[in-house]
């Protein structure tokens, strides 16, 4: 035990003398965290609307400062010429044409005023909501107008009384993704550069057992995710405001069993790469698919059922669906117990390839 | 009537502290090492000398236990290396030919860290004295020079005070005065009564530190004797090598003192001698009677390169 005491403290010394690792490992929460967070994708779209209005009378000129009003239009009206210039330029989600005597005295249904809506191709989605607000605003006027009374309202009720929002859902799978990439790319990369530089071999010719050495080494690791994930959720909450609702043993306990797993991938990387070169591509290829589908940034339940199956035997998506239900949902043990078996089986499974490809020797050739 | 024991007599035997017998290493159809033996006394200091590809790595790699043995054994210090590697590993001290340490320890840290794989607290600073780095013991391994970082590897080596210490090319790339640093170095170790196993592709370093040598060629060993023993018994001999612009005819120069060969390369002449001085004081003298100018005059000791010819019939480097 001795043994792997003090390699464990040479190991953690390393560590944190390495600055490209620490920085890497301390900044880039910081880094994607505030991306994400200053992105808010919370926050309401807003539909750039050209409006060409020439001679309005009293009440059109009224009408057009109604749709001015509206949250969600930025409203424009530099004149036709420009503002169809710039639909064209695709800096308009529509342009709307009102005639001068839109709203006129005497208005009566046997010739409905034409509003001319023009629309860019490339911005069909945009202009369809543009339009679907625009004719939302104009039964309502109308309504007014003819004097109906109001016959039904409409008042919404959220649910979800805890107030969460996008963050609150995006940073658990944050964690659940940082965590992953430092475990697989850390020991892949370190492992890898120490089998090229004859490391492993200098250390093979004491009588330390390999697996003193690798205990080390995930141990130092489980260390650096654990505070990793410290600071995401120090930075989430205080920052970002982000709610945390769930017991923090919990989260502490997903974390430790999600290092696990990836550490285990991350050692069986770095056996199946012969050079240090080719540890990103093969790290990647493994990695890269888990980012989209791993319910990091959507929820899996979005995507094709197809790929569902799929998606949700992924480690990292047992690690983020749990540390998820923690975390927003205030789950308990019992609540994401098959999460966690899922995330024992292929800790065990990942551990066990890993001792198959990885050794401390190379493979025996002339 | 009782005995008294007045004296007794201890007998010594020379036990040899590791046998190699038979040993050899194949990959496939090639042969690294074919079926090769010998024995190394304790306390000595035993070289294996050869060019690159010969098999002098995989040999001490085999009798370390870091390579996997194909056919044959080591005895080390009364273990079988194969079956016992991991007890092998406790009494034996390496330097690696290609190896590197942790980057981020500096070398007291090092030193400790690897004294703790054999279960051991060492004073890490007596041990850089030793090798004379104790200045450095607060920098880190890419800090230190060729020279310094060989002679790390030795204090690394000797964490265990290992009964027998392994030095694979130990000053290949080294400059002159790092060599014999490194050579006094050993000489230390050699002292202290260990026993040192080392490759070598140097002469002058198998003849300064080696008791004995072994010379190794295409998986194979070709001689195995003293240096002196070595030189002698295969009769080469230092060469005298000069350049005239005067034709001198070779039967003359075959006549100097000692001379056994002369060859002859358009104004080079090698004349190959036992008796260099007397060669050499014959040449001046027939120099100044005859007036002719002896340029780029060398006394050229023999060689690796040369034992090695006369022992494989083909040259040390390709």
């Amino acid at each position: 035990m001795a043994t792997t005491t003090t390699l464990t403290i040479s190991n953690i010394k390393m560590f944190a003398r390495n600055k490209q690792a620490l920085f890497f490992t301390l900044f880039s929460p910081l880094l994607i965290m505030g991306i994400f967070g200053l992105i808010g994708f919370d926050r309401p779209t807003k539909f750039e609307v050209g409006i060409v209005a020439e001679n309005t009378n009293q009440q059109t000129q009224a009408f057009v400062d109604q749709l001015k009003s509206f949250p969600t239009f930025d409203i424009t009206q530099e004149g036709r010429d420009t503002e169809l210039t710039e639909l064209n330029d695709g800096n308009r989600a529509a342009v709307l044409e009102i005639p001068s005597d839109l709203l006129a005295e005497g208005n009566s249904a046997g010739q409905p005023k034409k509003i001319t809506v023009y629309t860019n191709e490339g911005k069909q989605a945009e202009a369809q909501t543009v339009v679907s607000i625009l004719n939302q605003f104009l039964d309502k006027t109308t309504l007014n107008i003819v004097q109906a009374p109001q016959l039904f309202t409409v008042e919404q009720k959220s649910v979800n009384s805890r107030n969460l929002k996008y963050f609150d859902f995006l940073l658990p799978g944050l964690i659940s993704l940082s965590i992953m990439q430092m475990s697989v790319f850390s020991v892949a990369f370190v492992f890898a550069q120490y089998k090229e530089k004859g490391v492993l071999k200098r250390l093979l010719a004491t009588p330390m057992r390999p697996y003193q050495f690798v205990t080390a080494n995930v141990i130092t690791r489980l260390l650096v995710g654990l505070f990793q994930a410290a600071i995401f959720l120090a930075v989430g909450v205080l920052a970002f405001h982000a709610h945390v609702i769930g017991s923090y043993f919990l989260i502490a306990l997903c974390v430790t069993l999600g290092s696990l797993m990836f550490l285990g991938l991350g050692f069986t990387v770095s056996g199946l790469s012969k050079t240090v070169e080719s540890v990103p591509a093969i790290a990647n290829l493994i990695v890269f698919p888990m980012l989209f589908l791993g319910g990091t940034f959507f929820d899996v339940a979005n995507m094709p059922h197809w790929l569902q199956g799929f998606a949700k035997l992924l480690p990292l998506t047992y690690f983020s669906s749990a540390l998820r239900a923690v975390m927003t949902e205030g789950a308990g043990l019992g609540d994401i117990k098959w999460d966690l078996l899922g995330m024992v089986v292929w800790a065990v499974v990942l551990i066990v390839l890993a001792t198959v490809t990885f050794s401390f020797q190379e493979k025996d050739s002339a | 009537m009782r005995v008294k024991t007045l004296y007794t007599t201890q007998v010594h035997f020379m036990t040899a502290i590791i046998e190699v017998k038979n040993l050899s290493k194949k990959y496939g159809d090639f042969t690294a090492v074919d079926g090769i033996s010998f024995e190394v006394q304790q306390g000595e200091t035993f070289g294996i000398l050869g060019p690159n590809g010969a098999g002098k790595t995989t040999t001490l790699e085999m009798i370390e236990g870091l390579k996997a043995i194909s056919g044959g054994e080591v005895i080390l210090d009364g273990k079988n290396v194969a079956k016992q590697t991991h007890a092998v590993k406790s009494v034996i001290g390496v330097q690696l030919q290609a190896s590197s340490f942790f980057e981020g320890l500096n070398l007291v840290e090092l030193i400790n860290t690897f004294a703790s794989m054999y279960n051991r607290k060492v004073d890490a600073m007596e041990l850089l004295r030793e090798v004379q780095l104790e200045e450095k013991a607060k920098s880190e391994v890419k800090e230190l020079s060729g020279g310094q970082k060989q002679r790390l590897s030795i204090a690394v080596g000797l964490v265990n005070d290992p009964k027998i210490l392994f030095l694979d090319e130990p000053t290949t790339g080294l400059d002159p005065q790092a060599r014999r640093n490194l050579w006094d170095l050993v000489e230390q170790i050699k002292a202290k009564g260990k026993t040192v196993v080392l490759t070598t592709h140097y002469m002058d370093e198998a003849e300064v530190l080696c008791d004995r040598i072994a010379v190794m060629d295409n998986a194979k060993i070709v001689a195995l004797d003293t240096t002196e023993n070595l030189l002698k018994s295969t009769g080469v001999n230092p060469t005298v090598e000069f350049k005239t612009l005067t034709a001198i005819p070779e039967s003359t120069l075959q006549q100097l003192p000692g001379v056994s060969n002369v060859k002859r390369e358009s104004h080079f002449y090698f004349l190959t001698t036992n008796q260099p001085q007397s060669t050499l004081d014959g040449l001046f003298t027939l120099g100044r009677t005859n007036n002719i100018k002896i340029e780029e005059l060398t006394l050229k000791r023999a060689t690796l390169e040369d034992v090695f010819l006369k022992l494989t019939g083909h040259q040390l480097r390709d």
